[in-house]
């Protein structure tokens, strides 16, 4: 059936030849597991847009309605949180897939003539998704989204010149607020797309007309061919399979809960931004006063200007890592920077418990009880008992906390503290709070 | 793929090799599996997200409309209200009015405050003693029956009961323009 459709459009249409184009380009060496990766990231490009396509279908752009919307798809919607799911590990994924993808292409010194413009091109695809992050990182106008958008944008600010006048369009005036909301809304589904199929298409016109790069060897006139279907399509398409049940079991399997709906006055929030984009985060911990836009501006720069044109940095035409030390040394560098400061911040991150459910809880209890009647925290509070706003600095013990709220007496004799009927939870989860009020560090 | 001729697994030479017969055959079938495996997966849960609103059915709640004794006996009386809608994400309370007839043996019925004809609202007439439509000039008897205009059903009654003394209604909004009522 499908074969008489296709020889009946064919008569038409003439797509033999099409067919040839897309299908029958020879790869030189043939087919290999090592070239799955560029397919790989335009199927999770379909799938970014695909899902994106449906999450729009509810979300509402405003700062009055954006957090809410995105929690109706969380709740309300059949499966909503599935398709928010597969968008947030697809974007994760996406990185994954660009980067595997540009490790292949300097490891095989594909980026050299004739294919810089690929290379060119390729690059700037990278940073057109990572500018997809930084926006779609905005849109659920919760309390992360807002406080890390806020960093992205005073970084800009930072650059001379143009920082200032850079950071207010970003933002659509003064403060981030509805305009920046929209403006973000509308980058990240309206103008990154169309920016960025042009570019796929561009970058896969320079592919067609010099062809894939294939082995590194120096005798090419050796190498067999073989065309890019049936086999290497095979190998993209069981690895795509891979990818995306991976990234469904990642949506199926952990719950992506929004933080609190963004609150442009509480300046308590220390948000963290994505996994991806970590390692900048820990650089700029270590790079302070008069040497910081080194770190905001200088140094992003000079990478990206490196890498952009790289091709004409490194004019040594032998293709093999190994007789290439200076360019693969470089390159190991520039990735031992990289993954050691995302694993630096990664442990940084998990040192230290950030939100542990019980806390909130004990918070909760503190509350109920009025403990705060007696006692003051940040100054709210009665002052007829101690205060304990760093109470988890001065008595650091548990066991104490535990003694002492079954019987104040016990451990603080002549103490007024009343004895609370509490459970084994709520004394667990108010020992927890009270560890939890430290200075702050 | 068919109207290749059955040939050796590769084609001998330095130039292409590409597989051909069961080998390409085998390649195209789990190029197919991936992509109905990568297809269906991801389907369901679109199709799911796009279609879940139409099968939802909205929650109604009882609201109080007013106290029983507030209401003369065969004299429908307008009772405002604020009920709380929930329209997708959005929670906006709004104020709804009711008519409710109070009979001579205590029942009462509650009217939705739409004309079943093309929904504009209707009012009490008291000097001619029948809800008047100002839209088509439909208008219904106290008991809600048609007596005259376009309307083509009587007016549309909402469940109600009445507890402590109050009257409590479950607002709900009706096709209009059909002979018998049909909830929204």
């Amino acid at each position: 059936m499908s074969s008489r459709l296709y020889n009946w459009l064919d008569a038409r249409l003439d797509l033999k030849p099409v067919q040839r184009t897309l299908l029958d380009e020879p790869i030189p060496g043939g087919a290999s597991w090592i070239y799955v990766f560029g397919s790989v990231t335009l199927f999770l490009f379909v799938l970014q847009a695909a899902t994106g396509m449906f999450l729009a279908l509810y979300y509402a752009p405003t700062p009055d309605h954006a957090y809410d919307s995105v929690r109706f798809i969380e709740t309300d919607i059949f499966l909503g949180w599935m398709v928010r799911g597969l968008h947030h590990w697809g974007a994760s994924a996406m990185v994954v897939a660009i980067g595997l993808h540009m490790l292949q292409t300097f490891l095989y010194g594909a980026y050299k003539a004739p294919r810089e413009v690929m290379w060119m091109v390729g690059v700037c695809l990278f940073l057109i998704v990572m500018t997809f992050a930084f926006t779609g990182y905005l849109l659920p106008w919760d309390q992360t989204a807002y406080w890390a958008t806020q960093i992205g944008i005073n970084m800009v600010g930072t650059v001379p010149l143009i920082g200032d006048i850079a950071s207010r369009v970003l933002r659509g005036g003064e403060i981030l607020g509805a305009l920046t909301l929209s403006r973000f809304f509308a980058i990240h589904v309206l103008f990154l797309p169309a920016i960025l199929l042009t570019g796929i298409a561009v970058h896969l016109f320079v592919l067609r007309r010099v062809g894939p790069a294939g082995p590194w060897t120096d005798d090419r006139a050796s190498l067999g061919a073989e065309t890019f279907a049936p086999r290497q399509v095979y190998m993209d398409a069981v690895v795509i399979a891979g990818v995306f049940l991976v990234v469904a079991a990642l949506a199926w399997s952990i719950p992506l809960p929004l933080t609190d709906k963004a609150n442009p006055s509480d300046t308590s929030f220390v948000p963290v931004p994505e996994w991806y984009f970590l390692f900048y985060y820990e650089l700029l911990k270590y790079v302070h006063g008069p040497l910081e836009p080194l770190a905001t501006w200088v140094l992003p720069l000079c990478v990206i200007l490196v890498m952009l044109f790289w091709p004409f940095i490194d004019r040594n035409p032998v293709r093999n890592p190994i007789r290439r030390p200076v360019a693969l040394g470089s390159g190991l560098l520039f990735l031992l920077v990289v993954f050691g400061l995302l694993g630096i911040s990664i442990r940084n991150l998990y040192a230290v418990p950030r939100a542990d459910p019980a806390v909130a809880r004990g918070r909760t209890v503190y509350a109920q009880l009025g403990c705060v009647g007696c006692h003051r925290i940040h100054g709210e509070g009665g002052a007829v008992a101690p205060d304990l706003s760093t109470v988890g600095d001065t008595r650091p013990d548990r066991e104490w906390h535990l003694k002492h709220f079954r019987d104040p007496q016990s451990v603080s004799p002549g103490s007024f503290m009343p004895k609370f009927p509490l459970t084994d939870r709520q004394l667990n989860d108010l020992t927890s709070y009270m560890l939890s009020l430290k200075r702050a560090t | 793929m068919a109207g290749h001729p059955a040939q050796p697994d590769q084609q001998p030479g330095g130039g292409f090799s590409t597989p051909v017969g069961s080998r390409r055959t085998f390649f195209h079938w789990i190029t197919l599996a991936a992509a109905g495996l990568v297809g269906v997966g991801l389907s369901i849960p679109l199709l799911s997200t796009l279609m879940s609103p139409a099968f939802q059915r909205r929650q109604r709640a009882w609201v109080d409309v007013g106290a029983v004794d507030d209401l003369p006996a065969g004299h429908p009386k307008q009772l405002d209200h604020v009920t709380t809608v929930r329209d997708g994400w959005l929670e906006t309370t709004s104020h709804k009015a009711v008519w409710a007839v109070k009979q001579a043996q205590g029942d009462i019925r509650v009217f939705s405050p739409i004309c079943t004809h093309l929904g504009c609202g209707y009012r009490w007439d008291d000097l001619q003693n029948k809800f008047l439509c100002p839209c088509h000039g439909s208008s219904y008897d106290v008991n809600g029956q048609v007596l005259g205009g376009p309307a083509p059903r009587p007016l549309d009654t909402l469940p109600s009961k009445v507890e402590g003394g109050r009257l409590l209604v479950m607002y709900k909004d009706f096709k209009s323009g059909l002979p018998t009522s049909v909830e929204l």
